[in-house]
């Protein structure tokens, strides 16, 4: 295997993890503030078709990168409304959402699939986005550098910040941080409308950055994979980083592995195809066994908060 | 028929199924109804534009003759698309194309229900009175872009990005191989199977896959234009719409397109079934007939090359050509088709073997 | 005004029947309005999707059949809901009971016998509590969250018959295409209404919700799952166990989901598809909820979510709304069902302003 494959595959790695990896950065602040929200696919395919006509009718990808972050935001505030000022079921909720987000991206697309647009362009000067070596570090457009970003900055945020020790408290125990005086429903309300941002940004990665045009369910599953790589990454962000680019890895070097024969093509692709929800299962189990799930799991995950008053 | 009504009245119990059964679905001067049942969305660009194209093309050469046709679109291929199959039936629609191959079962278990309808199943193989099949013989297209490919690319290999290893995947496969080696002899071929028809991300990384690896040609059996739009991107010699002109999504990297063009046998079905000539059986046209259009080659290719593609398709045209004409290898090397036999139809619709230059998938 | 949300010292059960009720009439006002505005035919929409349905009597078996694997499963969740167990990989267990009948099926391939179809009930019933057991197990010896490792094991599961149908099972006569052959007119449902395609498995759901309801209503079973879920620090005082009640809610629903698995497979399938899991396992979270979480409840939630399905494909023929407009009906009516889900614990109380300037 030559140097030049290994950038190239590198690289292709590098742009199916980025959708995977915006997501799950924003399902983990949510989840962090003992929300969890399945919606993610749906929010996802909002981005996308928002994206996609936004690039379509305005030719401006940056305009599209923020509406569809808008648009994610207005998704989640449906969630948002329904399971922290009604405290209605979350896991209903998420997958109602997605039902939603599927059907409605399907309708605002309608006529709008036979339409081509364009990717967004690499970040730097053409010298070193298309550098034989180079392009390894340059040769991306500015969503990945923005999932980079993002995770340092979450990560930051989460351990370095008095809100992000806040929203981890609001996680953790949402009765105590009540009693504090912290506005619990507030803060969830700030972390589900992030994750909704971010969802709505992984949606545009899919007509800026990897296939330039709309289908219907074009996020094809990954919405999930982004729900799997935040337990994965037992809700830390840089195990979140490094796995997004083993789930990356694994859906692609499939179809590296096929084209270019060798053992790893006799792998089925069914197998591949599980291996992210599989190997999740495992992390879970491994973490219990050492019971770090236990310190970093949000205690609150998924319940509402009822405070007695 | 009458058992069937009787016993969904006995279970009904009700009178409200009597209009909707009533007698005016024959009345002589009501147009036709004509139903289509799409497994994916009009806007797909491939396969189920295809055949919505097809129905668009029916209404405006027959007129009043027939109604607006209808299109159900995202029906899977389960006990759902039965129920689909009967609500068009009993909205009186006399006429219905059922276009993926897992609507089989189904149409012939409603068929028997609804004598009085004629359905076809495009790309099945279960016929009844009247149940028809119909396909297209994509595989002569898939000769001529082989030809094109055989002549263009620089490095002598192609890559294949299929949806499942079904007959008529492979016979597109092979097909585009055996016209390439026809011109370079070394000309290999790799597919790529991505267990799904639509995932558009998932194409355009099985593009970027196989590109890297040092294929300068590409072609896919999947509904949209994602790989080709890759194609573009990378800027290699180029690779083929399916189903569709797709030339707007890559201007340089479209050679030329294999368009599915449903709508002749749209007419004439309708027509058939207007006039009480309706017959059932198999219809497998291609280039000849009209069904399989080979679309606009790109301007950058020379004169000579389109001359060559021209000739395959001409030839297979005007029947003296046949790309499945021996003598044949499979890609062991062994003979598997002798000089101047060809394959039969059954022979291809049965296709599971790869021919010399594929390198097979595990 | 303001408007203040006060608990009630009892869940209302007033509000717990009449608010599914609302939100399928609201879902109906407003999705009529919203679909006007955006320049589709609204009144004609909700009118194909709810009413039609219901008023030919043609469409009665396709409610049928569509509903009985929505309520099993659907009955099976809400037990497990009330025991406060979040079991939402209901789909990957319909799987699993849909692949352990058909092995059954295709092993017995060319045998008859009355008791080939039994046994795919066992083993679909068995395949699902099996597949459930997996969270079940994680739960009570790990804590891992039940929630996360039932939804990974669905996505796996659709794997597994993706590539059981593309190789092991295909069909040998089948073209090549992916998906078994079709089983043997032993391992088949009986239809029981001639001349329809209503099957066996339509009964066998009234009387699962039915044995549901007598067993979660009237005995010590369902009295623990209940206290369990509601309390489970008193429940523990009470003696009952949660790491048994957790066993119990996961097998009973897989068990449930597995045999709507094996009587979908045996009855409108009749071979397994790469298109078998229809998200019904999905779907059925929806049922339980709108059911209010009462196998009684869950029936007509069943027919109700039918009723959408049917009437989407309905509307498609009749006046050409596309698919997409059935999912957007059908989450709206679960996000008014969700949000009407406080007036059953809450009431909202007027709130004078002289009082929140002081709050």
């Amino acid at each position: 295997m030559n140097l030049d494959l290994l950038i190239a595959i590198f690289i292709t790695v590098v742009g199916a993890s980025t959708p995977i990896l915006i997501a799950a950065t924003g399902e983990l602040v949510v989840e962090k503030s003992g929300v969890l929200n399945l919606g993610v696919e749906g929010m996802m395919l909002v981005g996308a078709i928002t994206a996609f006509l936004v690039v379509f009718l305005t030719g401006q990808h940056y305009l599209a990168i923020v509406l569809a972050a808008g648009a994610g935001i207005a998704t989640s505030m449906i969630f948002g409304f329904l399971t922290l000022s009604l405290s209605a079921n979350q896991t209903a909720t998420g997958l109602a959402l997605t039902i939603f987000g599927t059907g409605f991206s399907a309708l605002a697309g309608q006529g709008y699939s036979a339409r081509p647009v364009t990717l967004l362009g690499p970040l730097f000067p053409a010298e070193l986005a298309t550098h034989p070596v180079l392009r390894i570090l340059f040769g991306y457009s500015a969503l990945v550098y923005f999932a980079l970003i993002m995770v340092v900055a979450v990560w930051w945020f989460l351990k370095k910040t008095r809100a992000g020790l806040i929203l981890r408290a609001v996680g953790e125990n949402d009765l105590s941080a009540h009693s504090i005086g912290y506005s619990v429903i507030g803060v969830r309300y700030a972390a589900v409308a992030f994750g909704g941002a971010m969802a709505g940004i992984a949606g545009a990665c899919f007509p800026l950055l990897l296939t330039p045009q709309w289908a219907e369910r074009m996020t094809a599953g990954r919405g999930w994979i982004a729900v799997a790589l935040v337990v994965f990454a037992s809700w830390r962000p840089f195990r979140l980083l490094a796995g997004a680019y083993l789930f990356g890895l694994v859906m692609t070097m499939e179809l590296y592995a096929k084209a270019g024969g060798g053992p790893l093509s006799a792998i089925p692709s069914e197998l591949w195809a599980a291996l992210p929800y599989l190997a999740t299962v495992v992390v879970l189990v491994l973490i219990s066994i050492r019971r770090d799930a236990s310190t970093n799991a949000p205690a609150c995950l998924g319940r509402p908060f009822l405070p007695s008053n | 028929m009458t058992i069937t009504r009787r016993n969904i009245l006995k279970i009904g119990g009700a009178a409200a199924a009597l209009p909707l059964l009533g007698s005016r679905a024959f009345a002589q001067s009501e147009p036709l109804k004509v139903g289509f049942m799409l497994i994916g969305t009009v806007n797909d660009n491939g396969w189920n534009f295809g055949h919505a194209t097809g129905a668009k093309f029916m209404k405006d050469a027959l007129g009043d003759a027939v109604a607006e046709p209808t299109i159900v679109e995202n029906v899977p291929e389960g006990p759902d698309c039965e129920r689909v199959l009967r609500e068009l039936a009993q909205s009186g629609h006399k006429l219905i194309f059922a276009t993926s191959f897992g609507y089989g079962d189904y149409v012939i278990k409603v068929a028997q229900q609804f004598p009085d309808v004629k359905f076809e199943h495009a790309t099945g193989y279960q016929r009844s009175d009247n149940v028809a099949t119909y396909n297209a013989r994509f595989h002569e297209g898939r000769a001529v872009c082989g030809t094109l490919a055989g002549h263009l690319s620089k490095t002598g290999k192609a890559g294949y990005i299929g949806s499942f290893p079904i007959p008529e995947v492979v016979m597109g496969i092979n097909a585009f191989v055996l016209a390439a080696r026809k011109v370079n002899p070394e000309f290999t071929i790799t597919p790529v199977y991505i267990s799904t028809w639509n995932d558009p991300a998932k194409e355009a990384d099985a593009a970027r896959a196989m590109i890297d690896q040092g294929i300068d040609v590409i072609a896919q059996h999947t509904d949209g234009p994602a790989a080709l739009q890759v194609a573009e991107e990378r800027g290699i010699v180029g690779g083929f719409g399916q189903g569709a002109d797709m030339s707007a999504f890559a201007p340089k990297a479209q050679l030329t397109s294999i368009i599915d063009n449903w709508g002749p046998h749209y007419v004439e079905a309708a027509e058939a079934v207007i006039a009480g000539t309706w017959t059932s059986g198999d219809r497998w046209p291609g280039l000849k007939e009209g069904e399989v259009v080979i679309g606009p080659y790109n301007e950058s290719i020379p004169a000579d090359v389109v001359a060559a593609a021209e000739a395959v398709k001409n030839g297979q045209i005007d029947g003296s050509f046949n790309i499945f004409t021996g003598p044949i290898n499979d890609h062991t090397g062994a003979e598997k088709v002798p000089a101047g036999v060809t394959l039969t139809d059954a022979e291809l619709l049965s296709m599971d073997w790869y021919v010399e230059g594929v390198n097979p998938p595990a | 005004m303001q408007f203040r949300l006060e608990k009630r010292p009892e869940p209302s059960k007033l509000m717990l029947y009449v608010t599914p009720v609302a939100s399928v009439l609201l879902t109906m006002l407003v999705g009529a309005i919203i679909f006007s505005l955006i320049g589709y035919d609204g009144v004609g929409a909700v009118r194909e999707i709810f009413l039609t349905p219901l008023t030919n009597s043609f469409k009665w078996q396709d409610l049928g059949v569509k509903a009985a694997p929505l309520i099993i499963i659907g009955v099976g969740l809400s037990i497990a809901y009330r025991a406060n167990v979040w079991n939402i990989g209901a789909e990957g267990q319909y799987v699993m009971g849909g692949l352990a009948a058909t092995g059954v099926a295709l092993a017995t391939y060319g045998m008859t016998g009355w008791w080939i179809l039994p046994l795919m009930m066992i083993a679909g019933i068995a395949g699902g509590a099996a597949y459930a057991a997996v969270p079940a197990l994680l739960k009570t010896r790990l804590g891992v969250n039940e929630i996360l490792t039932s939804l990974m094991l669905t996505y796996a599961s659709v794997q597994l018959i993706y590539y059981l149908v593309r190789a092991p099972w295909k069909d040998p006569m089948g073209m090549g295409f992916p998906q078994t052959r079709r089983f043997a007119a032993d391992a088949l449902l009986p239809n029981i209404i001639p001349g329809t395609i209503v099957h066996l498995g339509v009964p066998i759901a009234i009387v699962v919700a039915l044995i549901a309801w007598f067993v979660m209503s009237r005995s010590v079973f369902g009295y623990q799952m209940k206290v369990v879920g509601a309390a489970p620090h008193a429940a523990r005082y009470g003696g009952f166990s949660e790491n048994k009640t957790i066993w119990l809610a996961l097998l009973v629903s897989g068990a449930l989901a597995g045999l709507a698995g094996m009587l979908e497979v045996a009855g409108p399938f009749q071979r397994m598809v790469p298109g078998f899991p229809t998200n019904y396992g999905f779907t059925a979270i929806i049922v339980a909820f709108l059911g209010r979480l009462n196998p009684l409840g869950v029936i007509l939630a069943g027919i109700v979510m039918a009723i959408t399905f049917v009437g989407g494909e309905v509307a498609q023929t009749t006046i050409g709304l596309s698919s997409s407009a059935t999912g957007v009906f059908q989450s709206m009516m679960l996000f008014f069902l969700l949000a009407g889900d406080i007036l059953v614990r809450y009431r909202l109380k007027r709130v004078i302003p002289a009082q929140e300037a002081r709050a």
